[in-house]
């Protein structure tokens, strides 16, 4: 009797990740396999499928299209979580001080984030119309009509454009994050190291960072893995457009799956994931060495 | 021992539960079962059709004549679902086995698929344009899968005082139709000649379906050209070609775009701004069909007095002016219906003449029935005008892989500079490759 309920003890914790296990098998396990059977298929979703190998894989490295939407997604991400990450420290690091209104400003800030991405596009769309948005008529009753352009007609500029929306608007998730690693930093290492006479940067490079790695890692996977899976803001700002030319991996799953190529758009989609997982990966093992020498 | 018990109870709690969870569901199939059963023994039991719509417009007076229906046979309920993005929908409903009883998504790809009930010998027929039932069958089959209430219609809105006020003609050839908005840009600098609202792909697109297909469907007629479409007749259909309708329709735009006579912001323009620029006077002419109608006399009920329609300039020399008359408001009962009769008399009751009439006022569309007389809008006598003028054309049969919006995505590309102005051939070799590729996935 003692020899069962000592297994039964031992072996209630794996008896309890049961749940848990069962929603991560039935809601990721089985539709990742299920995902891999059917982009080696030619399934137009409707149809019965053949199989045909590795031949969407192949596919989309001979598609100009999806490695034009994978060069977007990359430059979204790579332009974006950076900026999130350097302007959502230096707000937090402001607005950690003793200053006037800012439980204010920290709101201000943070409040474009509670609001969907979807609708924030559609805003900045209206914002940014020439001729007849906002902006528009503020620059010219500036006198700055000469700045005025059609930012988002423009295949150079339009992407750019959005990744400036969206870390505006997503700043204040990253800054929230920051502030809390930095209220968790104890004021003794900072006393202890003015003692040892380091200045503001020095405290900075030396106490700050290293003590905000926990926060800066989940800022920045989140950061990247939100950036690489871009969607919405896209489709309201540009649906994608001008042509493809800001059609980003996720709109090109969505209309690849709905437009008879359902193998190739969930190879695709696999795709994706691992472009996802790469520099996740990297980071997680690059802070994990830095926080072991912590 | 106290520990021991605890893990019992939970242990037992789980068990009961998914026990539990698993006798409710069976429970809840027996009861299903006994009711179809007893459908099987009873016949007239109650019976409920779904009815899957893409058409917003109508969905409250679809839920009117819904109200009516089942009053009139109270044993038949009948539930409307729309959805935006309904052809995609319609393709993980079928994929799903959640499949409407009736439908207005309508494709070639699921009529090859036998997804429908063929509507041959419903009694309707002989009250409906000939030209629409064309439309409706099948060129494979012959079947007929569809039945369309309405005419659609889709050309040129102009603003009839700017037209007065400078003494210009409706166009019969290109250059009369560039002649005219270079004279609009002369002489009335403030307004748009042309509005294009570029940010809305499935517009862009229909300069595709209606000028550059145009030609095709002209050129060919309405039975050989749905032919040459869905069976992907390439020699006919002369999409790669230098001299076809796609590289000779990249070249007029690209004239338009670089004369001025389009709205700078084209690419970003939205549909409403398209309406509120023809509404207020600031564009002189706009490319729509007739379902904007309603929508510019909500804005300004006024306005009805100052539109003019006109056919789609053709494109090449001697091709002549083209308007799209095509079926409006179609329906098809699914193959997978449990209840096709009651479906059938569901469409029966749609296609009374009391209930085309009110449909056809209501979203201000001629009826596709010679028997109905509806007043459905204030420009009614040119838009017949139009139809007896100009070369009538059909909607495009797409392959599903390659919609209308792909191909108003590709004239974004056009206008955003992408192809070499001199060389536009790129364009309609491009255009043939995505077109040839998005087929072949269908087969």
């Amino acid at each position: 009797m003692y020899s069962l309920l000592n297994r039964i003890n031992t072996r209630l914790h794996l008896f309890m990740t049961v749940p848990a296990a069962l929603l991560y098998g039935i809601f990721f396990i089985y539709p990742l396999i299920q995902g891999i059977g059917i982009s080696m298929t030619d399934s137009n979703g409707v149809t019965e499928p053949n199989f045909i190998g590795l031949q969407n894989f192949i596919e989309f490295f001979n598609d100009d299209r999806a490695k034009g939407a994978l060069m977007n997604t990359i430059y979204f991400a790579v332009g974006s979580a950076p900026l999130l990450n350097i302007f959502g420290l230096a707000y937090a690091l402001f607005l950690d001080q003793n200053i006037r209104g800012r439980t204010f400003i920290r709101t201000i800030v943070y409040m474009p984030a509670v609001i969907s991405p979807l609708i924030m596009g559609y805003i900045w769309y209206f914002i940014m119309q020439p001729q007849r948005g906002f902006l528009y008529h503020v620059l010219e009753s500036m006198h700055l009509g000469f700045l005025n352009g059609n930012w988002l007609a423009d295949s150079s500029t339009a992407l750019n454009v959005i990744i400036m929306v969206n870390v505006w608007q997503f700043v204040g998730m990253t800054m929230i994050i920051y502030l809390a690693g930095l209220q968790g930093i104890p004021g003794e290492l900072y006393e202890a190291s003015k003692i040892d006479g380091a200045g503001y940067l020095a405290r900075l490079r030396y106490v700050t960072i290293p003590m905000l790695y926990p926060a800066i890692k989940i800022n920045v996977v989140t950061n990247i893995i939100g950036s690489l899976a871009v969607f919405e803001i896209i489709m309201a700002m540009t649906e994608g457009g001008p042509g493809y030319a800001t059609e980003s991996m996720s709109i090109f799953i969505m209309r690849m799956m709905y437009g008879s190529f359902t193998g190739y758009s969930t190879a695709v989609a696999l795709i994706m994931f691992v472009v996802i997982v790469i520099p996740v990966f990297i980071f997680l093992r690059a802070t994990k060495s830095k926080e072991m020498e912590m | 021992m106290t520990r021991f018990m605890m893990y019992m109870t939970f242990i037992s709690l789980l068990f009961f539960g998914i026990v539990g969870c698993s006798e409710g569901n069976s429970t809840n199939s027996t009861s299903d079962n006994d009711s179809e059963g007893g459908e099987d023994v009873e016949n007239q039991e109650d019976v409920s059709l779904k009815l899957f719509t893409g058409k917003v417009e109508t969905v409250d007076l679809m839920d009117e004549l819904i109200a009516d229906f089942e009053s009139a046979n109270p044993n038949i309920q009948v539930e409307q679902e729309y959805a935006n993005d309904a052809s995609n929908v319609m393709k993980v409903k079928f994929a799903s086995g959640d499949v409407p009883d009736i439908t207005t998504v309508i494709t070639q790809d699921y009529m090859d698929q036998d997804r429908y009930i063929d509507l041959s010998d419903e009694s309707y027929w002989d009250r409906i344009l000939p030209s629409i039932k064309e439309l409706n069958t099948d060129i494979k089959t012959g079947n007929t899968f569809s039945v369309a209430t309405n005419v659609t219609m889709a050309g040129i809105f102009y603003n009839k005082e700017i037209f007065a006020e400078l003494g210009l003609e409706e166009a019969q050839t290109w250059d009369e139709f560039v002649s005219n908005l270079e004279t609009i840009k002369e002489e009335k600098p403030d307004v748009t000649p042309l509005f294009l609202p570029g940010k809305e792909v499935w517009s862009l697109g229909h300069l595709v379906e209606f000028m550059a297909h145009g030609e095709i469907k002209q050129e060919l007629g309405i039975s050989d050209s749905r032919k040459a479409f869905i069976e992907n007749e390439k020699e006919k259909l002369g999409f790669s070609d230098p001299e076809g309708p796609m590289a000779i329709f990249a070249e007029r735009l690209m004239e338009l775009q670089d004369k001025g006579l389009i709205n700078e912001d084209a690419l970003t323009a939205s549909y409403d701004n398209q309406k509120d620029a023809f509404v207020t006077g600031n564009a002189a002419m706009i490319s729509q069909g007739m379902w904007v109608m309603g929508e510019l006399l909500d804005i300004d009920p006024e306005v009805a007095g100052r539109i003019g329609f006109s056919p789609y300039p053709p494109l090449k020399e001697g091709s002549k002016p083209v308007v799209l008359s095509a079926e409006d408001s179609k329906y098809a009962i699914t193959s997978a219906s449990e209840h096709p009769e009651e479906a059938k008399k569901f469409l029966e009751f749609l296609m009374k003449d009391e209930n085309v009439k009110k449909y056809s006022e209501a979203i201000k569309s001629p009826p596709s029935f010679t028997d109905v007389d509806a007043d459905w809008g204030p420009i009614k006598d040119e838009t017949n005008a139009v139809l007896e003028s100009a070369v009538n054309i059909q909607f495009t049969d797409w392959p599903s892989g390659f919609s209308g919006d792909d191909n108003g995505r590709m004239v974004q590309e056009l206008l955003a500079g992408k192809y070499d102005g001199s060389d536009l051939t790129e364009f309609a070799q491009e255009y043939a490759e995505t077109w040839n590729k998005a087929w072949e996935s269908t087969q």
